[in-house]
């Protein structure tokens, strides 16, 4: 529900103010579009990045050098025109997929000469200031400033002085930042697009202004309230459709007003680009060329009547996609400011004016497929109120973080499309340079409609919180321990000296080892980038994912420089930087903090890797912290004095959970959802303490116990179609029957169904063991129990060999153990389970009622 | 004619049956309609990560025959047709890819494939692990899930579990969206897993029991009764699913195995045109042979007092012996009775390898590969039961030779 002020004129765009934060233009970065292997995402790049390196500033003397020959000049012009590689593409998509609306050649048009009846407002040129400023903090969206001659694609290397680039331009009257959403003129000869009503008019008395107007949701048509029938005294919740649609989905017809005589319906901006007769963009970089015309670089948005699928069914009326299609504008074509949201600010934005857009998928232009924006799932829902949680550092650090990774994922595709043209080969997708340009491809045809349309009840949201991928909100109980990491960290990061620093953490799976590790290093980030604290590297190894030991030092080595070495020529270096000789990489003094988990997993013969890895920190002017972490906690003891010395000093220990603190932790997670019984949770938590507290094992039953639950419901509700309240609730029996499946092994159930002779068989090797008092009975000795048996109680005499099969069959499945069928009667035969376990499932047997008397 | 005419009948309801057994989607269409199978329960966990983009591990557990792979083909085929793109399919078999290295190299080439992207097998496993990771997250992204089958699971939790834990590890992030269905005939395939490994999975577990002599019925019901509008004359039909029902009610269970029913159905009375008990007892005969007492049933005199002579020494509690002392023992029976059945000692190493080469016997260890054949110990690998029996049946056995054996037994 969209609702907006009309008549103001800052009705619309001063609801959303701009964002305030530079003062004006910023001369930044030479370096727009470094080659994509600049991009790979190296854990440690970001520290690097620190505030004192950006020698662009250098660089905006070149730019005030007033010599711009003007071949050069024209050459740039040259090169503007000469169409993107992704122009012939969308040629032929719009011949295979016809949308009726879309002209001819659209890229042509767009990067037409500018437009002889814009400058309505103010001439072009005379507001443009360019104040340089230095770049502050915030410039995350700077493309590493480090060597901008190293990686600039030959084509700016030509021409390094021309071209100045801009943080911000205030153009025509408006302000336009990088980042920013803008409308963009498309065709030159529309009629309609030299006026740009300010104000839309009511469907019904064809005047603007004069009070509130709402928004059907189906024509996005605007009505004052006092026109619909029945006048509406406010603006209603929910979705609201005229009377016309609804009129027109009952099947009725009635007329829509006919505008009065010679006057004709004024279409708004968002009108016209829903009809494709405007362009919507977000702006990539701005630069003024030697000749003083301002350009942009714009990745265009697309409306979902141009993609290959069409309108979907599910798709709003004010959806747009995100394209990976780049192209460069003249900044003459673009004529306002559009909001273009993700679906979380879109719901949150009721009265934002008319120009509000809602995007959630990127469209790849060249295989016409879909993908979902990377930075809105991976959003924790934490931002909606930060202020009643307990942890309000926590939740700061994780929308940091997110924020930055949605710039990775964003600047990712800018550099893989680039690079893409000069790619004539494809490369396989699995090596580690195909990888960035094979992944472009995946994607999907059409997003499905479950997706989208799909009202999720409790016990799905409980699901889905309780999933273990999850980032919870907070990180209830382990308070002291973050805390030691924190000092023990920011101790080793401030401190210029430090020597031999290394912690050694230790505790059960799923006590929350390395998520509290990581959080706190989330959290230092954050720190940094508000500039308390030092700036620091990070590097995150996993034990059990290097192929061999050695290799640690390759991955350091190559997260240190980027480079790629064997590892003995990693070793090397290493050590020599280690050691106060040349140093790796470009912030060569900056203090490294070294994450390994799975520590155990690098144990050698000779334990040579975990003994240099602990060398190092002890050298001087190392400024290298390790944190180890294991399950066992005698590691140290268990390893060569040489290395327990250096690595046993400080120690932290994880406990396990005990029932308050798991039910604290799976309350914290449903919070707001009611889909949980109190004693439920209780007893869940109460069951794993007692065996494990492992918390992933907890979230996991009372995930397992949500789906028992879900299909409870979905299974009576296909039955009945009723479906009463009490079923939405997870019951203790649910819990129950969720650790039943988790603990309980399923032998018994197995045995109690073995077909007949295999119940003979473990009877009488149950017999067999009883009487001899040995643990393991040789096949012969079975089998001749098993023919007496049989002679006895008159049951068919099974042969020789069926008995083999038979014994081989219980022996596959591990229910007793066997030695290879090829031994035939010296095989061995050994009962996996307690004989109890034997008695108890086969005490009662409908088919062979003889067999208790045996037991 | 009339005869002609019933028995191009019977070989058409011949051919329906036969092409009702050969196919899995139709020996499995039973199991499709109860509620609450298994087939039931794991559509319903895997269909409900697929549509609510949620990370899920199952472990389908239960003995050979039970119906596991069919139930997740079953599976994999229906969420094909209800989401067509938005699944990959990745299969290991754990007889083929126990090897870490080599199974996340398959697991690339399949996602490669199945996705049209060019694969290299150049790529080191390191490569591969971190394409298999992008990829799980793209796909994530662009709302397809990626399902991983893992057969014969239990081969997979041997050593490090490198494969199991990034595997598992991969899937606790939001982005990806995966289900990993391990099956394994091994019941205690979860304790095998390295505690880290098994902290990450997800505990689901799948119990397939042997079906009941009911269920066993109600398929064989299914495979054999033929349907009105199959295509035969009506009488016919009706005739046929009278007598079928008619051998039912005096069944043994052991008669009804999947593939004894194809046997049947092969034997069925082209004449009379119906299934009758003895096609069953048949079957079950060819299907259930003894390939010891085959073995027996055919060796040659000189074998059998081979085997007599072993049988002896093992009953006068001589633990370890070779074929010097298996001659020794010969040598006395034919001093004691003067039998025409007396054979040079080259003779009857022939014959005693033979009988190595059929395993009937074997060597006691394998230590001393390099002594000589005559000096290895050996032991008896058949019963003296079996060999009774054997000699019972042999009709051209020697009264003497039974007598040797009998009168260890009885005096």
């Amino acid at each position: 529900m969209q609702k907006y002020e009309n008549g103001s004129a800052n009705g619309r765009q001063t609801a959303r103010t701009l964002t305030p934060s530079l003062p004006s233009v910023t001369v930044h970065f030479k370096s727009t579009f470094p080659p994509s292997s600049a991009f790979l995402p190296v854990a440690g790049e970001r520290p690097r990045m620190d505030l004192s390196a950006t020698p662009s500033r250098s660089k905006s003397k070149a730019k005030s050098s007033p010599a711009k020959p003007i071949a050069a000049s024209a050459e740039v012009q040259m090169d503007l025109c000469t169409p993107s590689k992704a122009t012939p593409k969308r040629k032929s998509k719009s011949v295979t997929s016809p949308p009726p609306t879309t002209p001819a050649t659209p890229s042509t048009v767009r990067r037409s000469r500018r437009l002889l009846d814009t400058p309505t407002k103010a001439n072009p040129e005379a507001p443009v200031k360019a104040t340089p400023t230095p770049t502050s903090k915030g410039k995350r969206a700077a493309p590493s400033p480090k060597t901008p001659a190293q990686r600039e694609p030959k084509r700016q290397r030509r021409q390094p002085k021309k071209r100045s680039y801009y943080r911000k331009v205030v153009y025509d009257g408006g302000e336009f930042e990088v980042g920013d959403d803008v409308y963009v003129k498309r065709r030159e000869d529309a009629e309609s697009d030299a006026e740009d009503p300010e104000a839309e008019e009511c469907r019904v008395c064809f005047r603007s202004g004069g009070g509130v107007m709402v928004e059907c949701d189906m024509c996005l048509g605007g009505f004052h309230l006092r026109c619909v029938r029945p006048p509406l005294r406010r603006v209603p919740e929910g979705d609201w459709s005229c009377q016309y649609c609804e009129a027109e989905r009952a099947g009725k017809a009635m007329e829509r007003p006919k505008p009065p005589e010679g006057k004709r319906i004024v279409r708004t901006a968002k009108e016209k680009l829903l009809a494709s007769d405007l362009w919507a963009a977000r702006i990539e970089s701005l630069w003024r060329e030697p000749d003083g015309t301002f350009w942009a670089k714009v990745r265009w948005y697309i409306i979902p009547e141009e993609t290959a699928a069409g309108r979907q069914t599910h798709n709003l009326r004010r959806e747009l996609y995100r394209t990976n299609d780049l192209g460069d504008i003249e900044m003459e074509t673009i004529l306002r400011h559009c909001f273009v949201m993700n679906p979380k600010e879109f719901r949150d934005a009721n009265d934002a004016g008319d120009d509000v857009f809602y995007c959630e998928y990127e469209y790849d232009i060249h295989w016409h497929n879909f993908k979902r924006l990377a930075d809105i799932d991976d959003e924790p829902e934490t931002k909606e109120d930060p202020s009643d949680e307990p942890y309000n550092a926590n939740t700061d650090y994780i929308s940091d973080t997110d924020e930055d990774s949605e710039y990775d994922e964003e600047e990712e595709p800018t550099s893989c499309s680039l690079a893409r043209r000069n790619q004539t080969h494809e490369l396989a997708a699995n090596s580690r340079k195909g990888r960035i340009y094979g992944l472009q491809k995946i994607g999907i045809r059409k997003i499905p409609e479950h997706v989208r349309c799909h009202q999720k009840t409790e016990l799905e949201k409980a699901k889905a919180t309780l999933l273990l991928a999850t980032l919870p909100k907070s990180l209830p109980c382990r308070d002291k321990e973050m805390e030691e990491i924190s000092t023990f960290v920011k101790d080793a990061i401030c401190n210029d000296q430090c020597l031999g620093r290394c912690l050694y953490i230790h505790g059960v799976p799923g006590t929350g080892k390395t998520m509290s590790v990581l959080a706190v290093m989330r959290r230092l980030r954050s720190e940094f980038d508000s500039g308390t604290l030092r700036p620091y590297c990070f590097i995150e190894i996993n034990g059990l994912k290097l192929a061999s030991p050695e290799n640690i030092y390759k991955v350091i080595y190559e997260q240190l420089s980027g480079h790629r070495v064997g590892w003995k020529k990693a070793l090397h270096y290493l050590t020599e930087h280690f050691s106060g000789g040349t140093r790796i990489g470009k912030q060569a003094n900056q203090p490294i903090v070294l994450l390994i988990d799975e520590l155990d997993l690098l144990l050698t013969r000779n334990q040579s890797v975990l003994y240099n890895i602990l060398d190092w920190p002890t050298k001087p002017n190392s400024n290298l912290v390790v944190i180890g972490i294991a399950n066992t906690m005698d590691l140290p003891e268990k390893l060569l004095p040489r290395i327990s010395s250096r690595m046993g000093i400080q120690r932290l220990c994880f406990g396990p959970y005990n029932f308050r603190q798991l039910q604290e932790i799976i309350i914290s997670r449903l919070k707001g959802i009611n889909a949980f019984e109190e004693q439920a949770i209780e007893f869940a938590s109460r069951k794993v303490a007692a065996m494990s507290g492992d918390a992933r094992r907890a979230l996991e039953i009372c995930r397992r116990a949500a789906e028992f639950a879900d299909y409870r419901t979905k299974q009576s509700g296909q039955a009945s179609l009723t479906c009463n309240r009490g079923d939405g609730v997870v019951c203790m029996g649910d819990i129950e029957a969720a650790i039943q499946e988790v603990f309980q092994a399923p032998h018994i159930q197995v045995m109690k169904n073995c077909p007949k002779f295999g119940k003979v068989i473990l009877v009488a090797m149950v017999h067999e063991l009883y009487k001899s008092g040995l643990g393991e009975v040789m096949f012969d000795k079975l089998a001749s129990t098993v023919f007496s048996w049989c002679h006895v109680n008159r049951e068919l005499l099974p042969g020789y060999d069926t008995l083999l099969k038979i014994c081989c069959k219980l022996g596959e499945s591990k229910i007793i153990l066997c030695e290879e069928g090829s031994k035939h009667k010296l095989q061995k035969l050994q009962l996996n389970y307690p004989s109890d376990d034997v008695t108890f499932a086969l005490k009662e047997s409908p088919d062979l009622p003889w067999l208790s008397k045996y037991l | 004619m009339a005869a002609a005419a019933a028995e191009s009948v019977a070989s058409q309801a011949q051919a329906v049956l036969r092409a009702r057994l050969c196919d899995p989607s139709f020996v499995h269409s039973a199991l499709r309609s109860s509620p609450d199978t298994n087939y039931s329960k794991l559509k319903y966990l895997v269909a409900s990560s697929v549509s609510e983009a949620c990370n899920n591990s199952v472990l389908l557990l239960g003995p050979r025959g039970c119906g596991k792979a069919a139930v997740v083909d079953m599976v994999l085929d229906d969420l094909k047709k209800e989401h067509p793109d938005a699944i990959s399919l990745i299969r290991l078999n754990g007889m083929l890819h126990s090897d870490d290295n080599c199974a996340m190299k398959e697991i690339a080439r399949q996602l490669c494939l199945e996705h049209q992207l060019s694969f290299s097998k150049m790529a080191s496993s390191d490569d591969n692990t971190e394409f298999m990771i992008d990829m799980l997250r793209e796909c994530g992204l662009a709302h397809k899930t990626i399902l991983f089958v893992l057969e014969e699971f239990d081969l997979f939790a041997q050593g490090k579990q490198r494969l199991l834990y990034s595997l598992l590890d991969a899937m606790q992030s939001l982005t990806s969206q995966a289900v990993v269905i391990g099956v394994s005939c091994r019941l205690d395939a979860d304790q095998l897993l390295e505690k880290r490994v098994r902290s990450r999975f997800s505990h689901r577990k799948l119990l397939f029991v042997p079906s009941s002599m009911d269920d066993i019925q109600r398929l064989v019901e299914h495979l054999l009764m033929l349907a009105k509008d199959s295509g035969l004359p009506a009488k016919y039909i009706t005739d046929y699913n009278a007598r079928l029902t008619v051998s039912f009610v005096q069944y043994d269970p052991s008669l009804y195995y999947a593939c004894n029913i194809f046997r049947a159905v092969s034997d069925m009375n082209m004449e009379s045109g119906f299934l009758s008990m003895e096609n069953f007892v048949i079957a079950l005969s060819s299907m259930q042979r003894q390939p010891k007492m085959d073995s027996l049933q055919d060796l040659s005199i000189l074998e059998l007092y081979i085997l007599v002579c072993m049988y002896r020494l093992e009953d006068k509690e001589q633990s370890s012996y070779n074929f010097t002392s298996i001659m020794k023992e010969y040598r006395s029976i034919q001093e004691a009775y003067k039998t025409s059945d007396k054979y040079a000692s080259t003779v009857c190493f022939r014959a005693f390898e033979h009988l190595l080469d059929r395993e009937l016997i074997s060597f006691a260890d394998s230590k001393g590969r390099n002594q000589a054949l005559e000096y290895r110990p050996v032991k008896l690998l058949i019963s003296s039961r079996e060999l009774a029996q054997s000699l019972k049946l042999n009709t051209t056995c020697p009264a003497v030779l039974q007598k040797l054996l009998d009168r260890e037994r009885y005096m």
